[in-house]
């Protein structure tokens, strides 16, 4: 009885050791290249990998040449300005687009081909700080009013989803397109397009 | 026997579940999870890097070789109006690449013998000038002739020194607006016809031709009041007693005298 008690102790303390150990947060730091697909739900893979064809559609043109490129060859080399407008999500998932927005963003201003201007949502800010140094700052540091660069084109864009499911498989379907349109004009100068499928299946029970 | 024949229907109802669901082959994936996938971003921009700098130093000194030979032999108005951003009439082909900061890859030239038409490769983003953007150029020996630029209203040519300064500008643009007022009229939309010439009146006051237009719709929507006040307006802006010493030059509104002063008098009775 008191053999047969002890083991029991020590059967007991194992399983003790090991439950509290299998509940313990893991955490594992991984690359940001790497792609981890959980729930297959929109996740920062989708996000890189628009931004990543976004990036590299906007550099190619169908005649050879980016629009940027085109631009600057007919306007005596002068850079082509850009305003950020409104991608719409039209999904049924929460899908932070700034993330390949700002993706885009960096990447015109690396490439040296495009400038970039500051968005309806970020100028606010510049505007109520230029106003408040027209009373406060020395005059010899004052930002001036009225010296804003205007953009020739609006990058406008919107996310699409299509879902499909049967049992306990789903197939899900993204669509991000994004334009450039002339502001002057309405013509559309760029259209930017990445399609993404993903299978999810997942088992009818769980433990 | 019973038991044979439940299992047969049961067999045949899997079966036919089977048949039903939807057939298809196994999925591929193109990316396994938890794979390493390298982004290409800072490649491509690299590369764009690469590309737009190259691309920029040889326009540079594409545009720094025609800007000099533009400044080399211009007038002293021509220098001024290249330092403006802005077309004029006699530049030659370099000074207008120059006024209007583009290259020759913006152009299509047409043309042959002594006369040449210089219109924009692009028309949605084509070379501007300080003014608007540039529907075409005529060159003639070598020299701009004409120049045409795209406005809200139509087309706008400038073929002389005159028709480039605020004055010829709005002559130009108060001719497109009446333009449009007429065709409005003639639709027998007075109100938009009257929007249009109130547009024009206010670029170009004092003109004869736009009061009258004027003074008609207002009398068409019967408006007398007013057209009335217009119809008195048009003839003393053409001064009638310098009608007799001019002689020809006002004959063209002879008629339209003779309309307004009729229709003062029918207005006039008709407000009593």
């Amino acid at each position: 009885m008191n053999t047969l008690t002890r083991g029991l102790r020590a059967a007991l303390a194992t399983a003790a050791i090991l439950v509290s150990g299998g509940c313990a947060t893991q955490v594992t730091r991984v690359s940001p290249d790497q792609q981890i697909d959980l729930s297959g739900r929109w996740n920062d893979v989708d996000s890189r990998q628009v931004a990543d064809a976004m990036v590299r559609q906007s550099f190619q043109g169908d005649l050879g040449q980016s629009w940027a490129m085109q631009y600057m060859q007919t306007h005596g080399g002068r850079r082509p300005t850009v305003i950020v407008g409104t991608i719409r999500n039209r999904s049924m998932e929460h899908i932070p687009v700034e993330t390949f927005v700002r993706d885009l963003e960096r990447a015109y201003l690396g490439s040296g081909q495009v400038q970039v201007v500051a968005s309806s949502e970020e100028r606010a800010e510049v505007r109520d700080e230029r106003a408040d140094q027209q009373e406060n700052a020395a005059a010899d540091t004052r930002a001036r009013m009225g010296r804003e660069h205007g953009a020739q084109y609006m990058l406008q864009g919107d996310i699409s989803q299509i879902n499909d499911r049967e049992g306990g498989r789903r197939v899900v379907y993204y669509q991000v397109d994004m334009t450039l349109v002339d502001l002057e004009t309405n013509a559309k100068t760029w259209t930017g397009q990445h399609k993404i499928k993903k299978v999810v299946e997942q088992p009818r029970f769980r433990l | 026997m019973m038991k044979t024949s439940t299992i047969s229907a049961l067999a045949l109802a899997a079966l036919a579940a089977g048949g039903c669901a939807p057939r298809m082959r196994p999925v591929r994936a193109i990316q396994p999870n938890g794979a390493i996938v390298r982004s290409t971003q800072d490649d491509d921009v690299a590369r764009a890097r690469a590309e737009g700098s190259s691309e920029r130093a040889r326009l540079a000194t594409e545009q720094d070789q025609v800007m000099g030979s533009a400044l080399a032999a211009c007038t002293p108005m021509l220098c001024n109006a290249i330092a403006r951003g802005e077309l004029a009439v006699g530049m030659t082909r370099e000074q207008v690449l120059a006024a209007t900061h583009s290259s020759a890859a913006a152009w299509d030239e047409r043309g042959g013998g002594g006369i040449a038409t210089l219109s924009p490769r692009d028309d949605a983003s084509g070379p501007k000038d300080v003014v608007s953007q540039i529907a075409f150029v005529t060159l003639e020996n070598g020299r701009v002739a004409s120049y045409a630029y795209r406005e809200p209203q139509g087309v706008r040519v400038v073929s002389s020194a005159a028709d480039a300064t605020a004055g010829g500008q709005a002559r130009a643009r108060a001719g497109q607006l009446l333009r449009e007022g007429d065709e409005f009229a003639l639709a027998g939309d007075f109100d938009r016809a009257l929007n249009y010439y109130d547009r024009a009146d206010i670029i170009q006051p004092d003109d004869p031709a736009t009061t009258l237009r004027i003074a008609r719709a207002l009398d068409k929507q019967l408006r007398p009041y007013e057209a009335l006040i217009r119809y008195q307006l048009f003839l003393h802006q053409l001064e009638i007693e310098r009608i007799h010493a001019y002689g020809d030059a006002y004959a063209q509104y002879g008629a339209a005298v003779a309309e307004a002063r009729s229709r003062i008098i029918v207005l006039e009775r008709g407000g009593r």
